[in-house]
């Protein structure tokens, strides 16, 4: 028998666990022709804004080792000309969750007001952490207090899915995740790119123009999965995974580690087939293992573990 | 349509220094100007494809032309012929094709791999080519001798005078422009890509560049490649990869 691979997360149900993350997928439309967008679990967009939003100079980019800088600067079209983008994706009758963007808290509330009636646009993933532009994005994401009061405001003007996510450049990542929790987000999705440089040695210049970017790819998965397993122990709202997913067996070890669900960013740039690919990996692993469902492996890496009484930590001391 | 295709390697030759030639046993129906992302490395490192332009396509199958600078391509040089090779493609819009019954070709260093292509293409249309070809020695002078019989007019020029026209490439341009002008196509540094639209804006003559970017997807979903256009309605970001990698002169060079 086939494993049921049906996801819920909040009002949203996916057909499977598997989803483009954000800006990695543009509007669906570059990977069409590719696969048939419709057996994706959800399709993420690009960070969406207010106003259409230019992004930054380039060079935007810079390969790193098993990974990739990026400073794009939410280069979009702004939501009213997203819309219709959205609009005609909906169409492969998968949920669209839509990033929201901005740079002050009356932005992100302008994007949602726009959206709200669209039924095509299921869900919003609150985009609290992008690491490249100069006002708000990340720094909405490093003070629980001001997840809080922003996600708070965003509850209040929404009644679709809300998915806050998270930066993982922050001291520690469990209390931004309660803060967006307590402030009534459905979901959590985690992590955004880890910030870091390049420096050009014949130049003797940073590599890119904004100076810093986000790093993604393979290297940064085993921090995600980290932070993975520390957010799902630390709140009772589903976490959708993501960093470094490159295929079937990275996407279990999320969801062993307590997503309930992943996305996959930079992979589908080296393998487009790469979402398609890892829902089929997902579900022969379930039955070549006799799970009959996807939820039955969320976590269970930690069910293995004993309860540690006592013990010594790292340094020596008891 | 782009798609993704496992090739395997029948020649892959030194034809140059740092430059080789690779023969693949399948075609991607790719126009002239257009690319593909070749993965070098079957691991995640180095992570991406790298993108390279597309040297000649059809029944003797896909045939690259790339100079091995960095990591990626380092790597790309050691397959063998008999190996398999992932290639995403045809990417990119390619040159457009004018009525003007000829063209002037202007190829700087390994820029001259999509010239090639265009050059046959032009004169299975019926076009003169001139040809005009700038490295900065003669060594690098590279250009197959299957390409010459679609040549009308082939002019070399080096940095340091080894061979050709013994200063940049855009000099000689000028004397063909003073003739007439007609389209110019280019591929090559961007110094020379410059100089060139700056030359042929004297003469009125339409100017087609292909660009280089750092690139990751290669499709128009990343936004990584981008390029400051100019146009009508302003200054604009586009994608080298799928606005591109061809422009027009003026777009992007002013």
């Amino acid at each position: 028998m086939n494993p049921d691979l049906t996801v819920n997360i909040g009002r949203l149900t996916m057909q499977n666990p598997v989803m483009p993350a954000s800006g990695c997928f543009g509007y669906g439309e570059e990977y069409a022709p590719f696969f048939d967008l419709s057996r994706l679990g959800a399709i993420v967009v690009k960070g969406t804004t207010a106003e259409p939003c230019s992004g930054n100079h380039p060079v935007r980019l810079a390969e790193t080792p098993a990974g990739l800088l990026n400073a794009i600067g939410l280069q979009n079209p702004g939501v009213k000309a997203a819309r219709e983008k959205i609009r005609e994706l909906a169409h492969c009758g998968v949920p669209v969750i839509v990033n929201v963007a901005g740079h002050s808290a009356e932005d992100y509330l302008r994007v949602i007001d726009f959206l709200e009636e669209e039924e095509e646009a299921a869900a919003y993933e609150v985009n609290i952490s992008c690491p490249n532009v100069s006002a708000g994005g990340m720094a909405f994401g490093t003070e629980p207090c001001v997840v809080e009061s922003l996600v708070g405001n965003l509850r209040r003007s929404t009644k679709k899915t809300l998915i806050v996510k998270l930066s993982p450049n922050v001291t520690d990542i469990t209390e931004i995740a309660r803060a967006a929790e307590s402030a009534g987000a459905d979901a959590v999705s985690l992590i955004n790119t880890l910030l870091g440089m390049a420096i050009d040695t014949a130049t003797r210049r940073p590599v890119l123009a904004n100076i810093t970017g986000g790093l993604s790819g393979p290297a940064i998965k085993p921090v995600a999965l980290r932070m993975v397993w520390q957010v799902s122990s630390a709140v009772k709202i589903p976490v959708i995974g993501m960093g470094g997913i490159t295929g079937a067996r990275d996407a279990l070890e999320f969801l062993l580690a307590g997503a309930s669900a992943v996305a996959i960013g930079a992979a589908n740039f080296t393998n487009p087939m790469v979402c398609p690919e890892t829902v089929d990996g997902i579900a022969d692993y379930l039955s070549e293992n006799g799970f009959e469902s996807v939820s039955r492996i969320v976590g269970l890496a930690k069910e293995s573990l004993r309860p540690v009484t006592g013990g010594v930590c790292g340094c020596g001391k008891k | 349509m782009p798609q993704m295709k496992v090739m395997y390697i029948k020649e892959h030759t030194l034809v140059a220094p740092d430059i080789r030639r690779m023969v693949l046993d399948d075609s991607i129906y790719a126009r002239p100007g257009q690319f593909v992302q070749i993965s070098v490395s079957p691991t995640l490192d180095p992570f991406l494809r790298r993108p390279l332009s597309v040297h000649d396509d059809g029944e003797g199958g896909l045939v690259l032309l790339y100079r091995a600078s960095g990591r990626g391509t380092r790597l790309l040089a050691e397959k063998k012929p008999g190996d398999s090779v992932d290639i995403l493609g045809p990417l990119g819009n390619g040159f457009p094709v004018t009525d003007a019954p000829a063209a002037i070709l202007v190829a700087g260093g390994i820029g001259v791999a999509p010239l090639c292509y265009l050059a046959r293409t032009l004169c299975e249309a019926g076009k003169q080519v001139i040809f005009l070809f700038g490295a900065q020695k003669a060594d690098q002078l590279y250009i197959p001798k299957a390409i010459t019989p679609f040549l009308t007019v082939l002019e070399t020029a080096t940095d340091d005078g080894s061979a050709g026209h013994h200063g940049p490439v855009t000099e000689v341009l000028e004397q063909f422009l003073q003739k007439g002008a007609v389209p110019v196509y280019g591929c090559g540094p961007e110094g020379m890509l410059r100089a060139m639209v700056r030359v042929a804006a004297q003469y009125y003559a339409q100017t087609y560049v292909s660009l280089e970017a750092r690139m990751a997807c290669g499709v128009g979903a990343c936004l990584g490649c981008v390029v400051e256009t100019f146009q009508n309605s302003g200054e604009a970001y586009q994608r080298v990869c799928v606005d591109g990698p061809v422009f027009s002169g003026e777009e992007v060079f002013r």
